[in-house]
């Protein structure tokens, strides 16, 4: 990517619809890929990883231009090594990182050199862990594990482990559940109905494909089953989806697809 | 008095039956509606009771008291069930929405230019396209009309065959006008194309790279093509006929080269130097050999160490930078000079050229909209001694530069207005370009979306934030 930034689009723009504001330039720290981002509407605040520069940078809501961040956490005593996602539990104050092979969690107004709270990680807990999401409501930790040693145990493909909210150390997962063969991208939850919402990227370095599609899955339960939902696909309008983010009041999906370099948003009011 | 008491019991009435109402409604909805009460009590909406399976009670005559409580237990239980069994039957419905089309759709649907490079051979110029996956060739003195929507290019690479990706750097062979394109983050591979290769043609020869290729130059005294790398802060050197799964000649990375998130990269064969932009952020890695080599680079040499090697907690956001190295450099040898600081006016410097006839090094500064123009020697804080920067310059965002010695013309791909602008060398201060080729109508929104990742929704202002 020749240039990196944050774009923030009206709720209703479409097509060539211009950006209402952009947040780039050297002061705001940021690089590209962003392969992660939250907002956080309780404090009014966005964090988004710096994988190049081992950092999680929050923002003020509304920053735009050249705006820095107003935290910044890097350093020795992070543990940080390639950040690439992030969640934020605004109602409990944490910041959470997967690193692959464990989870650190950082007080959500750490700033500078700090040392996570606590670190989810050992062998019950398995490798791989590249996405999550926090689910303040019924107190869990949704931890998408790509093609890690659980994943393979269990067939291949994505999984969902569920945690406490709160696990620290070396335990095991409440809850195991199938997801996408190949995740595109960060997850959303929506925790009054406890569904995840992912997408299938196409397998095999391919740049495009029909397997493409956005899923909804159930965390109730352990489960092997399908998606509960696809929706624009397989076959369908997605090429190379990516992440996936909830407008829950206006009851709709939003998610970008890499190949389409687009945003799509998807009216399902059914499923809130 | 008793008219009094009469209407205290029928607003309790009245009360009760909104509460019943309301719980109704939360319970066929599963709590998540509430019965809105406007005025007196009226009846909301009607929802038929789902058809459920199964066995049905049977019906127990009223005196028997001791049964009344598990028959209403017993009823209720039937009733949830019939609701989940609904639910589900609605769900298992709606399942499949695999033909479902976006109420809305974000994208621009012109090229947005991030590189550029001159055939003056051929006299043709080449433009990358970041947005839409894009090599489109114009002749060298197009020049799009205010009043046109845009130029078409004479010709265009593009399609799944291509293994087109957000490509950055771009060089032309100047003895045969082949295409030299860099895909930059999702591929992996270096594109070579003939010159007159169009429409979704395969490349002609590719190059397995490491991961976060972004500027090449070529230098063709001796036949090496140099490479930089912004996910692993290096710099590789191939043959410059390389293919496959090659290795690199040589490897630049370490602490002490000053790479940091590396973009542009320029040759100065006469003095034997190399110029490469940075952004500043950059990890160390760790000392020694490789411990987790992919699978697929596992026997290559001169392989940049990746993320698997970084050192945590290492990580750094550095002021923006070029560092000036031998062409010969290797392993983590420190430049030769770094300029650096305010009086530079970097921010985000990206691609990068050389005048080696006047000892001259061309920057596109991204977020300055400018282009700055240094002394090859410059050290340090030093300022630029042009600038190209101004309202009648068109320049916004440029990320690609291109030095045309032949024609004595600079040229600059503008990522964020749909257009290449190209200016006499001796151009400084606010200049209006002498041609611009636009891909798109003027003034049309540029959005600058490459590679969304991850999507977000900010709730306070109804907006949606989308990450490059």
């Amino acid at each position: 990517m020749a240039h990196p930034q944050i774009a923030a689009f009206a709720r209703l723009a479409d097509k060539n619809a211009k950006p209402v504001r952009k947040i780039e330039g050297q002061k705001t720290l940021l690089g590209r890929t962003m392969h992660g981002f939250t907002y956080d509407e309780i404090h009014d605040e966005f964090t988004v990883p710096q994988q190049f520069a081992q950092a999680i940078l929050t923002f003020a809501g509304g920053a735009e231009g050249e705006m820095p961040p107003l935290r910044v956490i890097q350093g020795s005593r992070t543990r940080l090594e390639g950040p690439d996602r992030v969640a934020v539990d605004a109602v409990n104050n944490e910041i959470f990182v997967p690193e692959g092979d464990k989870i650190l969690v950082y007080d959500r107004m750490g700033n500078g050199n700090v040392a996570p709270k606590r670190a989810l990680e050992g062998p019950d807990v398995g490798r791989g862990m590249d996405a999550l999401a926090i689910d303040p409501v019924n107190d869990l930790l949704i931890v998408g594990v790509g093609t890690g040693p659980i994943g393979d145990r269990e067939g291949g493909g994505t999984r969902f482990l569920i945690f406490d909210r709160t696990a620290s150390g070396n335990v095991k997962p409440k809850m195991t559940i199938r997801g996408p063969l190949a995740m595109g991208g960060p997850f959303a939850i929506y925790p009054p109905k406890k569904l995840i919402f992912a997408t299938n990227r196409p397998v095999n370095e391919v740049l495009a494909g029909d397997d493409s599609y956005l899923g909804v899955w159930s965390y109730e339960k352990s489960s092997s089953a399908p998606p509960l939902w696809t929706i624009g696909g397989p076959k369908g309008i997605f090429q190379m989806p990516r992440g996936v983010a909830l407008d829950v009041k206006n009851k709709s999906i939003i998610a970008s697809d890499k190949r389409l370099n687009s945003v799509l948003t998807f009216r399902v009011p059914e499923l809130f | 008095m008793a008219k009094m008491r009469w209407f205290v019991v029928l607003a309790l009435l009245g009360t009760a039956t909104q509460l019943v109402m309301s719980r109704e409604s939360g319970l066929v909805h599963g709590g998540a509606q509430q019965t809105r009460v406007i005025g007196s009590e009226r009846l909301v909406f009607v929802e038929p009771l789902p058809e459920a399976g199964g066995e049905i009670c049977e019906p127990v005559p009223a005196s028997r008291e001791a049964g009344r409580e598990e028959t209403l237990i017993a009823a209720l239980q039937q009733r949830q069930d019939a609701r989940v069994a609904s639910l589900e039957a609605r769900n298992a419905a709606s399942q499949d929405r695999s033909k479902m089309k976006p109420v809305r759709w974000i994208h621009d649907p012109y090229a947005a230019f991030s590189s550029v490079a001159v055939d003056p051979i051929n006299n043709e110029v080449v433009l990358t396209d970041e947005n839409l996956f894009q090599i489109m060739v114009y002749n060298r003195t197009a020049d799009t009309p205010r009043s046109a929507r845009l130029t078409e290019p004479k010709r265009i690479i593009a399609g799944l065959n291509t293994k087109i990706e957000f490509q950055c750097g771009l060089y032309i062979d100047p003895k045969n006008g082949n295409i030299y394109a860099v895909n930059n983050d999702t591929v992996d591979t270096l594109v070579i194309f003939d010159r007159t290769a169009k429409g979704n043609a395969p490349p002609t020869r590719e190059l397995h790279t490491p991961h976060g290729t972004f500027g090449i130059a070529v230098d063709e005294a001796t036949e090496e093509m140099f490479l930089t790398l912004q996910h692993d802060s290096a710099m590789v050197v191939f043959r410059k006929y390389a293919e496959k799964d090659e290795s690199p000649l040589r490897l630049l990375q370490g602490d002490a080269t000053g790479l940091a998130d590396p973009h542009g990269i320029a040759l100065d064969s006469k003095n034997g130097w190399v110029f490469i932009s940075n952004h500043g952020s950059v990890s160390s890695r760790t000392a020694g050999a490789d411990e987790r080599p992919s699978r697929r680079n596992a026997q290559k040499q001169n392989w940049p160490k990746g993320r698997a090697e970084a050192v945590p907690g290492s990580g750094r956001s550095l002021p923006p930078s070029i560092v000036v190295h031998s062409m010969k450099a290797q392993g983590n040898a420190s430049p030769l000079r770094v300029i650096q600081g305010p009086k530079t006016q970097f921010n985000w410097p990206t691609g990068v050229a050389i005048d080696e006839q006047r000892g001259e090094l061309y920057v596109a500064n991204d977020i300055g909209n400018s282009i700055l123009v240094f002394n090859v020697t410059d050290s340090g804080d030093a300022a630029p001694k042009r600038v190209i920067q101004g309202p009648k310059t068109n320049l916004r965002n440029p990320t690609g530069v291109w030095v045309d010695l032949k024609n004595n013309e600079i040229w600059a791909a503008n990522f964020m207005n749909h257009s290449a602008t190209v200016y006499p060398l001796s151009a400084s201060g606010d200049v209006a370009p002498l041609r611009i080729i636009r891909s798109g109508p003027l003034d049309e929104p540029s959005l600058g979306i490459g590679n969304p990742h991850p999507v977000a929704y900010d709730s306070k202002r109804e907006q949606i934030l989308v990450p490059n």
